[in-house]
């Protein structure tokens, strides 16, 4: 062990750092025998070792508190350092003993042991100096620094001055300059000495690369490494038991475990029986006495099938057809038929865009960037609704698509497009780190952050959030799995080797799209460059007045030494010129601004140039590409468990993995390379493989709850985002595993889960409320009867569109953009043939469409399981008083009088047709056909008064049509769902 | 149930007696109107306490009056937010000591924050007088002569600290308590912890300059992943104060009426066919108190309805206070009427005196100093004050050294001053006439009493009735709070 021979080469600042153990080896001495002081491998370790380190020890330490050294005890856990040097009393390691926490249950320190412990620290806590070598600084100590703040630019993607300062050889090797250290003599290596004159990180580049400066305690961590001859990392002993803090039986609780198929119940009701779910559900009511309502009328069915699946209400000629037909099963081939319209994909992949959070702007900023190419992981997750996709394959596209095939260097199909854009389920996140003022470690740790959120929310249906700090309150999930879960991330999302998203882009597309984008910018580009070129022009003599009178205030001779370099090309400068260059900076660049602030003649000329630049650079249409999260290749850096979640206090590494609770029943997470010779990690992939395992107990349960809550308003566990101990039990829980192993063993068909739900005769029935029904069930968990719901904001907003017959139905592709009308609301720029449902406008979160807004569109941050619901005047204000749903209603006016004419009761019946799907009753009639009279003469006074140029009486007849159908968009029934 | 004030015909209708759920139900029959009354008495009688409770899968929410966890102090908060940095050292914090640094090269701490070091002048002592005012002599500039009137209402902290000398961050962080944002700002975590006492009126109020925004726009009253009804409501100063408040002015008025009764029409027989159904009847009374919500809002901001005294007393006659003046009436009408929480902002960051120091402290204090009294005054002769918190501050405070070309005195201006600052606070149980805290000999640093954004917003939260540990939202299985996890106080001494 070279410990003790090289701790006493160090040098004074070491010393400084630790006195105590100076102190301590002196004491050791020949000199000082009488009252020597305990020492930790002597006197403290044995203790400790009897009470604490089965918990505070091995590969996953209680809290992160490792109490097996005492550096480990000086570095502390997740509630800081566990001993202070020199004062037991304020030393949390004391206090917790003493006040007796620590050890928890029985176990207790006798008052000697206490006392020693005490006498210990305040004496400098040190340790045996024939053990030193165990306390060093080590590869392990400074690897965490250097990639916080070196290897950005001294690593994988740059090794600037050929310095790679990623591994302890590297460094020895060092670049251009020589060797990056001399182990053992600190003085003499250079990086200690640029390090420690605060030359590296260079100052001028920090804010570029969004790295700070080392903490002056990593400064001498550094020093301390060199000193000690920069000795290896130990070799981490593994511990024997893998998860050595899983208590007995965090394992059990029921969504652990792998769903087991239960047997189909027999009910006495045996004839309501539509399919399995019904017998799951009528065994709970019957056992209360309890049965099923009657089943609704065809046409509220008919309704509530259209909404639910297309997210629309249906068209007129449809409500016909159906009525027309007199098949036995008409229902069931109306689900059919449903599950076959492209509108459904559109209506389920929001449901799935809320679950990944997608967003087509990097965050909530007011200057954050568009996410160009996001929309193609929309039109993915719709395409993948449609196609009914595996749930198996769709996920792991989404989490893998990159690790499937090679993807580099092969030809941009649209099979490879759509692979790569699934993967942007791991990019929905809010970026703040496009700006570099946000791009710093912690900024991308929250990041990564996020998307483990959205995987544990998501996917596993836990609040694996809770451990990022410390191990899950209530759950078994630890620290450490929360860190080895952001570890699978970390070959795409590596912190310390961070890529902003413009750096993400993926520079993919199809030859054709290629094509047809250069084709569009090629006029505008050079159109451009012609602009360009005349303001450069007209700014010439501008410039040249303005440089002289800059360097008229400057001396003579720097004057002409100034002159005569702006003369020299940049290549061309000595050394000296460069120097002068990068002094006077101020003084030689010339911005334009500068230009039109100083000559008022300048900006007249200018402004327009710059006007016209700007208006065809914002035409430009982005070149073809993918947003998606692709493997980085070569070797990710180490990830740590992160003290207290702090980004700059890293605790020990981590590999990747996932919680290890979840891993009893399952094939191991493994990782291993995609494909021979990839050069991907496999990390991502492994998670893939893993999550969809047909036994899994948490992956099926937990999409099928989902799908459950969207079709009866509420989930078989009352929170899809928390299957852990303190989310809710489920209501039916053989209901549950039969729909999770039923999902698994349709091939993972989510269409099939559709048609389980929706043929039941518990989707069919009526949602009226009795009284008695009310006492017994009042929030109908059992299902005595339907759920009545208000639309969510999407159903409104895509429902008025269609009832009014402005959906323009154009498919995929970008987003429409949003604009701010002059009376302050935001709303989706129009088509000539309308509006686009509102999946394809800009999902833009800080100002989304107002209407979407008011009705509970959700803040994706990062994103959302449940939507909350409120009812409010301003809904009220926005339907009734809004120009916008004036216009729609005035436009479906129009088209009911050229479909219909307007001369009798056909139109009203047109108008219930189109908005509530069923044709007026006879009062509702009459009522109607008194208001149209009522209303039409209003219209007629107020025209006439107004002198228009349109015919009066034909005019007035169509307004107050309009008013009826505004009237019956407004109504309750409307916006609700039987 | 401590209701509070109770000026308006909604709230009064609340003041029966606590009725059964049949009685409750039997009164949607009522028709329309009984709905909505059915609604507001029926969101207090049953339903619990979202933001206190904590408990349950989905619970609904609403702007119903809430109980808060002990007995509030005050009722309602109006913040006067000046931003960009007021300067304490020339307004509230005098340092006449500086005088002796003048020359001295500064330490670098106080340069080591400047937005811009290069641009350093040394040591500027403030070139105002401060006077001693009131019974309690607390200290002010002479440039506040109004505010100045209300010495013995106030109570100054000069030991505000916060974490950031970039105007956003530190925006974020006065308003939502972080400094990266997108989290509730405080407005937004008072509407949803209280709710509201006048269903006709948005909970949560802002009144901006039409001169302009502050930076981050509307990021500063956000509800970020709070329920969207929580999130800061602009009245504009011009044309209608709310987004589509007014009917389309281009229908006939009869037009209006018609429409109104086909929808009851429909409605009514919509719910007869469904008996029970609770958010139906919350549907229908959203109709009914929007129409309400018409005219109470088109009232509250009537101002010609004040008298000629007041008008004068707010500035309303001079070009230089009539924006702000309006505003600040606005702003006691608003709480007049029950609004909780009601925000000023003004004109961009008129406190950001990088340059010309003098001239820019003239114009903001003149803009602004008159009409501030001026409500302070007019609170207190209505007896508002004692349960109306007004708070006045920015998001950071100055360095006290000058900025700019030292040897072009006028023009010199000050950089940005995170680590103290000034921020006072007057009525709604606030010790008035009080100091609390102090800077360094320099007014730089917070030294004695130190007060973080988080211990403000503790004590503002607490003035209120709110223990600001208590006041959570569950998100993503956990619960937030306005301080987050970080460490936070309520400033007892500040406390009446």
């Amino acid at each position: 062990m070279p410990g003790s021979r090289l701790f006493w080469s160090a040098e004074g600042r070491f010393v400084v750092l630790v006195p105590a153990l100076l102190v301590s080896v002196l004491g050791r001495g020949p000199i000082a025998a009488a009252s020597t002081p305990p020492t930790f491998d002597e006197d403290i370790r044995p203790i400790l070792e009897a009470n604490c380190v089965s918990c505070h020890g091995g590969d996953a330490p209680q809290q992160g508190l490792d109490l097996r050294t005492s550096r480990a005890i000086l570095r502390g856990g997740s509630s800081g350092p566990a001993v202070e040097i020199g004062s037991s009393a304020n030393s949390a390691l004391v206090e917790r003993i003493v006040a007796g926490t620590m050890p928890p249950g029985d176990l207790s320190l006798t008052e000697s042991e206490i006392a020693l412990i005490r006498h210990w620290i305040d004496n400098g806590a040190a340790h045996e100096a024939g053990e030193l070598g165990a306390e060093l600084v080590t590869d392990r100590d400074v690897l965490p620094i250097f990639q916080a703040r070196c290897v950005v630019c001294h690593g994988k993607r740059e090794q600037r001055g050929g310095l790679d300062l990623r591994t302890r050889e590297a460094r020895l090797a060092g670049g251009d300059s020589g060797p990056a250290l001399v182990p053992g003599a600190p003085d003499a290596s250079l990086i200690i000495q640029k390090v420690e004159a605060g030359e590296m990180p260079p100052p001028d580049m920090q804010y570029d690369y969004a790295v700070r400066n080392p903490t002056d305690a990593e400064v001498a961590t550094l020093r301390e490494w060199v000193a000690a001859g920069a000795p290896p990392a130990p070799e981490e002993v593994a511990s024997p038991e893998p998860t050595p803090q899983l208590a007995e039986g965090d394992g059990d609780h029921w969504a652990f475990l792998p769903p087991q198929r239960p047997a189909v119940p027999k009910v006495t009701s045996q004839a309501m029986v539509s399919n399995a779910v019904d017998a799951f559900l009528l065994r709970k009511l019957e056992e209360r006495g309890l049965s099923y309502s009657e089943e609704a009328a065809p046409l509220t069915l008919l309704r509530r099938a259209y909404l639910h699946l297309t997210g629309m209400p249906p068209p007129p000629q449809e409500i016909e057809r159906y009525l027309q037909d007199d098949r036995d099963n008409r229902y069931q081939l109306l689900i059919e038929r449903l599950l076959d319209a492209p509108e459904y994909g559109e209506r389920w992949a929001r449901h799935w865009l809320d679950v990944a959070g997608h967003i087509d702007t990097e965050g909530f900023g007011e200057y954050a960037p568009r996410r160009q190419n996001a929309w193609r992981y929309r039109d993915y997750v719709i395409r993948a609704f449609n196609q009914d996709k595996p749930f198996d394959e769709f996920l792991t596209e989404q989490i893998a698509g990159d690790e499937l095939a090679p993807w580099k260097d092969q030809e941009a199909t649209p099979e490879l497009i759509e692979r790569l854009a699934a993967t942007g389920f791991l990019r929905t996140a809010p970026d703040p780190t496009w700006e570099i003022e946000f791009a710093f470690l912690d900024e991308r740790m929250n990041v990564i952050a996020d998307e483990v959120h959205i995987l544990g929310s998501g996917l596993l249906g836990l609040t694996v959030g809770c451990a990022r700090c410390h191990d899950h309150k209530f759950d078994p999930i630890t620290h450490r799995d929360y860190y080895s879960m952001g570890a699978i991330l970390q070959a795409a999302y590596d912190p310390y080797d961070w890529l902003q998203p413009k750096q993400r882009v993926l520079d993919i597309g199809l030859a054709s799209e290629k094509q047809e984008v250069d084709e569009f910018n090629a006029p505008l580009k050079s159109k451009i460059e012609r602009l360009e070129k005349s303001l450069e022009k007209e700014a010439a003599p501008y410039e040249q007045q303005l440089l002289d009178e800059r360097l008229a205030k400057l001396p003579e001779d720097v004057r002409e030494d100034l002159l005569r370099l702006s003369e020299t090309a940049e290549d061309e400068r000595t050394e000296v010129q460069r120097y002068l260059a990068k002094q006077f900076k101020q003084t030689l660049e010339i911005s334009t601004n500068d230009l039109k602030e100083r000559f008022e003649s300048f900006k007249t000329k200018a402004e327009p140039i710059q006007k016209q630049v700007k208006e065809a650079r914002d035409q430009l249409k982005p070149a073809p590409g993918v947003h998606g999260l692709v493997d980085m290749g070569g070797e990710p850096s180490t990830s740590y468990l992160l003290l207290r979640g702090d980004a700059f206090t890293p605790g020990q590494p981590v590999e990747p993995g996932v919680p290890a609770f979840l891993t009893t029943h399952l094939d191991p997470f493994e990782v291993v390379a995609p494909w021979p010779g990839a050069d991907s990690s496999g990390r991502r992939l492994a998670l893939a493989r893993w999550l969809t395992q047909p036994n899994h107990p948490l992956t099926a349960r937990v999409m099928v709850n989902r799908m459950w809550m969207r079709h009866f308003g509420r989930g078989l566990v009352a929170s899809p985002d928390n299957f852990g101990l303190t989310g809710e039990s489920p209501s039916h829980p053989e209901l549950l595993d039969w729909l999770a192993t039923e999902f698994v063993r349709s091939g993972w068909s989510m269409k099939h889960m559709h048609r389980l739900m929706m043929n039941s005769t518990a989707y069919r029935q009526d949602s009226r409320k009795d009284g008695e029904a009310m006492a017994t069930d009042p929030d109908n968990v059992l299902l005595s009867r339907m759920t009545m719901r208000r639309m969510d904001a999407e159903q409104l907003y895509d429902s008025i569109l269609m009832a009014t017959s402005r959906l323009d139905p154009t498919r995929f592709g970008p987003p429409s953009d949003l604009d701010l009308s002059d009376d302050g609301e935001y709303r989706a720029t129009g088509t000539a043939q309308g509006f686009r449902r509102s999946v394809y406008t800009l999902q833009q979160p800080r100002t989304p469409i107002s209407l979407l807004e008011a009705f509970d569109l959700p803040q994706l941050a990062p994103n959302c399981i449940v939507r909350n619901q409120s009812n409010v005047p301003t809904q009220a204000l926005h339907l009734m008083n809004s120009k916008w749903t004036w216009e729609l209603s005035r436009y479906m006016a129009g088209r009911i009088i050229d479909a219909a004419g307007n001369d009798s009761e056909e139109p009203v019946r047109e108008v219930f047709l189109r908005a509530l799907s069923r044709p007026p009753s006879r009062s509702e009639t009459s009522e109607s056909v008194a208001a149209l009279d009522e209303l039409r003469s209003s219209w007629v006074e107020r025209l006439m008064s107004d002198r228009r140029e349109a015919p009066i009486e034909a005019t007035a007849r169509w307004l107050a049509l309009a008013n009826l159908c505004h009237t019956v968009l407004n109504s309750a029934e409307f916006a609700f769902i039987d | 149930m401590s209701l509070g004030r109770i000026p308006l015909e909604s709230v009064r209708a609340r003041k029966r007696t606590a009725m059964g759920r049949r009685d409750f139900f039997s009164r949607i029959s009522d028709g329309l109107h009984g709905a909505g009354l059915a609604y507001l008495l029926g969101a207090d009688l049953f339903s619990p306490n979202p933001a206190l409770a904590a408990t349950g899968a989905s619970p609904a929410f609403d702007l119903a009056p809430k109980p808060a966890h002990f007995e509030p102090k005050a009722k309602a908060v109006i913040q006067l937010f000046m931003h960009g940095g007021p300067s304490q050292v020339d307004l509230f914090d005098p340092k006449p000591d500086l005088t002796k640094y003048v020359g001295k090269t500064p330490s670098r701490d106080l340069t080591a924050v400047a937005v811009s070091p290069q641009q350093n002048a040394g040591i500027l002592p403030s070139p105002y007088q401060f006077g001693r005012h009131g019974e309690s002599g607390l200290e002010f500039s002479e440039l506040l002569p109004h505010i100045s009137e209300c010495a013995d209402d106030i109570a100054l902290i000069r030991s505000m600290f916060t974490d950031t000398q970039n105007h956003e961050t530190a925006l974020n962080m006065i308003h939502s308590g972080r400094l990266l944002g997108n989290r509730p700002t405080i407005g937004s975590w008072v509407s949803y912890g209280l709710g509201t006492e006048n269903q006709n009126l948005p909970a949560y109020v802002v009144l901006d300059d039409p001169k302009g925004l502050p930076i981050g726009g509307i990021d500063n009253w956000q509800a970020a992943w709070l329920p969207p009804i929580y999130q800061g409501t602009r009245f504009r100063a011009q044309g209608t104060p709310v987004l589509n408040l007014d009917p389309r002015p281009e229908w006939p008025e009869a037009v209006l009426d018609v429409e109104r009764r086909l929808l009851r029409q429909l409605d009514q027989a919509h719910v007869r066919r469904r008996p029970h159904e609770a958010d139906l009847t919350a549907r229908i009374s959203a109709y009914e108190l929007a129409a309400r919500m018409q005219l109470a809002a088109t009232d509250a901001l009537d101002l010609e309805q004040e008298d000629e005294k007041t008008k004068e007393m707010y500035g309303l006659n001079d070009a230089l206070t009539e924006s702000y003046g309006r505003r600040c009436l606005m702003a006691r009408r608003l709480v007049e009427r029950g609004v909780r929480f009601v925000q000023l902002y003004i004109e961009q960051q008129i406190w950001d005196t990088h340059t010309k120091l003098d001239e820019g402290l003239r114009y903001s204090c003149g803009k602004t100093d008159r009409p501030s009294a001026a409500l302070l005054k007019d609170l207190k002769q209505r007896g508002l004050l004692e349960d109306t918190l007004v708070i006045w501050g920015g998001e950071f405070g100055r360095l006290p050294l000058g900025q700019g070309d030292s040897n072009n005195k006028s023009s010199l201006g000050r950089d940005h001053g995170p680590n103290g600052f000034t921020l006072w606070m007057a009525g709604g149980g606030v010790k008035g006439g009080t100091v609390y805290g102090a800077t360094d000999e320099l007014g730089n640093h917070a030294v004695e009493n130190p007060v973080s954004v988080h211990d403000f917003h503790a004590t503002v939260l607490s003035l209120l009735g709110m223990n600001f540990r208590d006041l959570v939202y569950r998100r993503h299985g956990l619960d937030e709070r306005l301080t987050d996890q970080f460490p936070a106080r309520v400033i007892e001494d500040l406390i009446a």
